[in-house]
């Protein structure tokens, strides 16, 4: 069960983990890399459901995923990252339907391997949000694992509030930090 | 929230909790409100009136600006800040014989409102310095300390620190804090990395260059600081010397691998550790291997914290629906809460005598650094401004150093036990997670 990431799957990794810690919040005109971050449109309350990425190819018009890069395959954001209310690592109905078509995706293409990272935002602390971001990770691992994804390809790490997708202290920049974000690191 | 001011007499409850309130509910600059509450907390032990004049050098003025200067300005600096001494005004002290061998010559100094009398002077050969110090009473004219330093010039304010060392120690008992460090994470350069600097944030030097996350040091007296690093892509524990020499990886075999916390005799490092999702605290042995689990909820779970004797773990766990914080024996039995008031009470750190906690505490709105009498359970707030944590103690036990964020930065901060004498350490980036070694 233990793998050994590629140079290239580190090389990808790196070139989507690092990104948040540069990025912030801000609108910055579009780049190559812009496209991998998630949609801007997150959930603020548990009822309201994340809008499918506008990316996503149906299961007819995408027979050539797997000639594409891992870096252009996260650019394009095939795994969609799920959400979580504040200090919880519950799953929301938001993040299972995203969690249900990541698990639908990941099936078709048996290969690919993931690395699920926990985030949190900014309120409280460094320590006890790494516990909280692993336990967001784990939940949406888990739930991918429930609905028939081996847990091999599936690997997790928490950056906690270490690492926030945006910079503000505002609930809308909060919500975008609270989640289990996906990244392909091997096809 | 519930704040029970310890260490005073409990008729005075009611009023130093009131002025608490006052000044939690006015974090703007009230210093009025400020003193009240600090003189009621602890009424400040009276501090012993000490001359010191300027090291005397004889021969050349051009050592002014490399040994005299840095020498008496570092001296005065440290016997200030131990707490136990006022460093009186040099603009009263007496010309001509600096010994009170005469009760004339005594009686010049006590004029000027000193007690005691810190004669200091140098000789300067090449780059080597060698200093004499004697501590007078000018009351009963009698040495109390005399002793010879020497070492290179440039280490002129090292000497100065370890006079003020043997002086705090002779007159207190208590080991000085003039040549402990504090590590710490700062993201100064890009990412976090651990650094360190000497106890009154000079000499920043880095400890690690792993460029992507290094968090959480934590030292004991041994000299050996745990860290966690991502320098992996997944986070691992790793173990260094406080100059950052010898890093080694202890494997754990589990995930996370968040927090250390060096036993105090760095033989075990507790943590917070995952398996399938649940976070627990665990312990590993320092040289990896003996992994065992010390808490078994389905919460989560963080910072654990050692006490001085190695018998007792604090952490936090949310298993009441916030975290608090609670303690467990290394054989993981005996797990109870410790704090009660708040909703967020977090990152405790056990004091050296064993007899209080300073944790991150938290009702409404900011966290702020609260002292806990562990037997009693009574609680003060020394903080009002900012958003602070991770207090950790001195090596005396007389100080706190902690984190606070104000204005959108981070920085260090140490202050004495009342929250009198803050103090901000850092100045460039982001500085967190401090902890204090001898």
């Amino acid at each position: 069960m233990k793998r050994h990431l590629t140079p290239l799957a580190v090389l990808a990794f790196l070139a989507v983990a690092v990104l948040p810690l540069t990025e912030g919040c801000k609108k910055k005109p579009p780049t190559t890399t812009e496209e991998a971050r998630p949609p801007v449109e997150a959930p603020v309350t548990p009822e309201t459901a994340v809008p499918p990425p506008p990316g996503r190819p149906d299961s007819d018009a995408a027979p050539d995923v797997m000639t594409e890069e891992i870096a252009e395959m996260n650019r394009k954001g095939y795994l969609q990252d799920a959400y979580f209310d504040y200090d919880a690592a519950d799953l929301r109905d938001d993040a299972r339907t995203a969690l249900s078509g990541n698990a639908e995706w990941l099936k078709r293409y048996p290969s690919i391997q993931v690395l699920i990272s926990g985030h949190c935002d900014e309120r409280g602390t460094s320590a006890y949000n790494l516990a909280l971001g692993d336990s967001r990770a784990n939940a949406a691992r888990a739930y991918l694992e429930s609905l028939g994804v081996s847990g091999g390809r599936l690997r997790t790490v928490s950056y906690g509030k270490e690492r926030p997708f945006c910079g503000e202290s505002s609930e809308d920049c909060w919500q975008q930090n609270r989640r289990a974000h996906f990244v392909i690191t091997s096809k | 929230m519930r704040r029970i001011p310890a260490l005073i007499p409990a008729s005075c409850a009611v009023l130093a909790l009131a002025l608490a309130l006052a000044v939690s509910a006015q974090p703007a600059q009230n210093p009025q409100n400020e003193e009240l509450w600090i003189a009621i907390n602890k009424p400040a032990a009276r501090k012993l009136a000490v001359a010191v004049p300027e090291l005397a050098t004889p021969g050349t003025a051009a050592l002014k600006a490399t040994v005299t200067d840095p020498f008496t300005a570092t001296l005065r600096s440290d016997l200030e800040y131990s707490g136990a001494f006022a460093v009186s005004d040099p603009a009263h002290y007496p010309p001509g014989q600096r010994e009170p061998t005469t009760p004339e010559i005594a009686d010049r100094w006590r004029g000027g409102g000193s007690e005691y009398l810190v004669d200091t002077r140098a000789t300067v050969t090449g780059d080597r310095v060698s200093v004499e110090a004697r501590v007078w009473d000018l009351k009963s004219q009698k040495m109390m300390l005399g002793k010879r330093y020497s070492g290179a010039v440039s280490y002129v304010e090292r000497i100065a620190h370890t006079v003020a060392n043997d002086i705090v120690k002779h007159f207190t008992g208590k080991e000085g804090l003039f040549l402990s460090k504090i590590v710490f994470v700062s993201d100064r350069d890009g990412s976090k990395d651990i650094y360190a600097m000497d106890f009154d944030g000079r000499s920043v030097r880095r400890l690690t260059s792993v460029r992507s996350l290094a968090l959480s040091p934590s030292g004991s007296r041994s000299g050996k600081v745990a860290y966690t690093s991502y320098g992996k892509l997944f986070p691992q524990i790793w173990l260094m010397n406080a100059d950052g020499q010898d890093k080694r990886e202890v494997p754990t075999g589990i995930g996370l691998n968040a927090s250390p916390s060096l036993s105090p005799d760095a033989t075990q490092i507790a943590f917070a550790g995952s398996v399938k999702g649940t976070t627990d605290i665990y312990v590993v042995s320092a040289g990896g291997g003996g992994v065992r689990r010390l808490t078994t909820t389905r919460a989560i779970e963080a910072s654990p914290a050692w006490s001085p004797t190695g018998r007792q773990i604090l952490y936090t766990s949310d298993q009441s629906g916030n975290p608090q914080i609670h303690t467990v024996d290394p054989e993981g039995s005996g797990a109870r809460r410790v704090t009660f008031a708040g909703n967020w009470n977090d990152e405790a750190s056990w004091s050296p005598d064993g007899a209080r906690l300073a944790f991150a505490c938290r009702n409404e709105g900011d966290f702020n650094i609260c002292l806990m009498d562990f037997a009693t359970g009574q609680t003060v707030q020394l903080t009002a401004e900012g958003s602070n944590g991770h207090p950790n103690w001195s090596p005396d036990g007389e100080k706190i150093v902690y984190s606070s964020r104000r204005g959108g930065r981070t920085h260090v901060y140490t202050m004495d036990l009342n929250g009198q004498n803050k103090r901000q350490l850092t100045e460039s980036g982001n500085n967190l997670q401090p902890t204090w070694l001898p």
